[in-house]
């Protein structure tokens, strides 16, 4: 079976199964929902019958299971988007028709070389520190549960944060690219850029509160540095750094001391500020082994008060793994993983450094960002609201991670081409 | 009456929609772990860039000395064990045909990769092989220029270039 049949036949399985999740909610919340709710299962596989056309005729070659995947996880999140409001879910359905628009522009665009993107390497650096600079900006910066990640253009509003993210590890693969053999030597003064990064880092937490992103940007720039090098003695040295950091802002910082207070112990908090990891707990284990079942999920009390705030977003995944149970949540979770190591494996296929790093680096950037959302809702680290990738709604997340599934596909295209 | 049954096969009918989603995503990830197993047992890659690994930057004096190949390690051949490259291609696989016989290397093709001196250096190719050439870890997807101190693996079989 050629490539793209059999991505073909895993976008069809995906289907059947955006059919039965679908099917389900319509079943157990009849008196909510309308049988427009079976009409998305038939929408959603068109618009992937349509991204598989576009990878067809464009990268012939690429991986054949990162797009089933993408889609798997993306129609699991819509189903259980739909399942607690369906008014979000027609909004996140547009979301994904502009995603999907977004993957094959970057693939019609950049298929026949996407490695000139690294002589642009300074333009992808400024756009991204100017995109992560906005929201600090009083005019069009809003501040939602303490941390300062939003704008918005009058009812618009976006997370310029995860656009950055795609842009800021093109900037780093290109940049690494040039100079890994001087920092692959490891003297003192070629500590600079770690020290920069770290310094950037830190900037970030303090100014918008949000040890997530922190973590994220620092944790993309440390893998991209090993990729690059190979010297683990930047991974510690990095990894003291910003552990020390951190301590620095759980001192100063009370919005981070309250997380990692409610991390360490969310019972005596369980009314003011570890409300919502205690409500997500609850829901989780309320899923069991086999899960309530898509649509049958306790999400409200009896007169209608909601339980989990923004369920649909950061809490998303303990929504999914009451109605799947445990084992609907590990499979998901499994997904991820295979996800992650399709990328990995794309890196290490790659025959040129720059794919190489861009291939390490978003890929690693998919599994760090899944890591510290998942991580948080467990209670395994302190919870930071970042999107669950692919999964979670909100706009600028989809669009995202979508031009993140075309650089991977790219990438692989290139290193899978028959010899030329 | 008339509720109870139907309020039944509601239940029933959702308790199948969840076992055939979850049936349905474990098949899924079958698929696609199938397939990664099968990667796992074709020689391991590295994500990880190595010194002097990226093409064109090894732009010094053309070799006009071919040079010689050593064993560094191999199941078919005896290490330390080299070859001198002269103005002959030298052939690798595990057929007889071959001037490099591979025998008892598994992931060897019967023929695999060539090793060419031209006027601008050694040249190696990948001639087929079903599990490719690495040159420094690096799979080749085109031929590429050898420069001194690089590392061949043909199967599992590694090979140093010495000027």
């Amino acid at each position: 079976m050629s490539l793209r049949n059999r991505e073909l036949a895993n976008l069809i399985v995906v289907g059947m199964l955006t059919a039965i999740g679908f099917a389900s909610v319509y079943i157990a919340r009849q008196a909510v929902v309308s049988t427009g709710s079976l009409a998305y299962a038939g929408f959603f596989f068109a618009l992937y019958l349509a991204a598989h056309l576009v990878s067809r005729l464009t990268v012939p070659n690429a991986d054949p299971y990162l797009l089933p995947m993408a889609a798997l996880l993306t129609a699991v999140g819509l189903t259980e988007i739909y399942r607690l409001d369906p008014t979000d879910a027609f909004r996140q359905g547009l979301w994904i028709v502009v995603a999907v628009g977004a993957l094959a522009a970057t693939l019609f665009l950049l298929h026949r070389d996407y490695r000139r993107l690294e002589s642009y390497k300074y333009l992808f650096g400024l756009a991204a520190i100017g995109l992560l600079v906005l929201p600090a900006l009083p005019v069009f910066g809003q501040s939602i549960n303490g941390a300062r990640l939003w704008i918005h253009f009058g009812s618009l509003q976006f997370q310029p944060g995860e656009i950055a993210k795609v842009l800021l590890i093109v900037f780093l693969a290109g940049y690494l690219r040039e100079k890994r053999e001087v920092l692959a030597q490891g003297r003192l003064k070629d500590f600079g850029p770690l020290l920069v990064i770290w310094g950037g880092a830190m900037l970030v937490l303090v100014e918008t509160n949000d040890l997530g992103s922190a973590l994220l940007y620092f944790g993309i720039f440390l893998a991209m540095l090993y990729v690059a090098t190979g010297r683990l003695a930047y991974v510690l040295i990095g990894g003291v750094l910003f552990v020390g950091g951190a301590a620095g802002a759980y001192k100063l910082i009370g919005h981070v001391r309250t997380r990692v207070e409610i991390w360490i112990d969310p019972w005596p908090h369980i009314h003011t500020s570890g409300y919502q990891i205690t409500q997500s707990l609850y829901s989780i284990s309320n899923g069991g082994f086999g899960g309530a079942g898509l649509g049958k999920g306790t999400f409200t009390t009896t007169n209608g008060a909601t339980l989990i705030p923004s369920a649909n977003t950061d809490f998303i995944y303990s929504a999914i793994a009451q109605e799947l149970g445990l084992v609907g949540a590990a499979a998901l979770l499994l997904v991820f993983m295979l996800f992650i190591a399709r990328g990995m494996k794309v890196a290490m296929l790659a025959d040129d450094g720059f794919s190489k790093l861009l291939a390490a680096g978003l890929t690693f950037s998919f599994a760090l960002q899944t890591f510290i959302i998942v991580g948080g809702i467990l209670r395994m680290i302190p919870l930071t609201g970042v999107t669950l990738p692919f999964v979670s709604y909100g706009g600028s997340s989809v669009v995202a991670n979508f031009v993140l599934l075309a650089g991977l596909l790219l990438i692989s295209n290139r290193s899978n081409a028959p010899a030329r | 009456m008339t509720a109870l049954p139907g309020s039944i096969a509601v239940e029933e009918a959702l308790l199948l929609l969840k076992i055939a989603f979850l049936v349905l995503l474990y098949l899924f990830i079958w698929r696609i772990v199938r397939t990664a197993a099968r990667d796992l047992r074709l020689p391991q890659e590295s994500f990880v860039l190595a010194p002097g690994s990226i093409p064109g930057l090894g732009g010094e004096a053309p070799h006009i000395e071919a040079g010689k190949i050593v064993v560094v390690k191999s199941p078919a051949l005896t290490e330390g064990d080299e070859w001198d490259l002269d103005a002959s291609p030298l052939t690798f696989g595990r057929s007889s045909q071959n001037d490099v016989e591979l025998k008892r290397d598994e992931y060897a093709s019967s023929s695999h990769a060539r090793l060419e001196p031209r006027r601008d250096g050694v040249w190696l190719e990948d001639i087929g092989s079903t599990n490719g050439t690495y040159l420094n870890g690096i799979r080749l997807t085109r031929p590429k220029r050898l420069t001194a101190g690089d590392i061949v693996r043909i199967g599992e079989t590694e090979l140093r270039y010495e000027a």
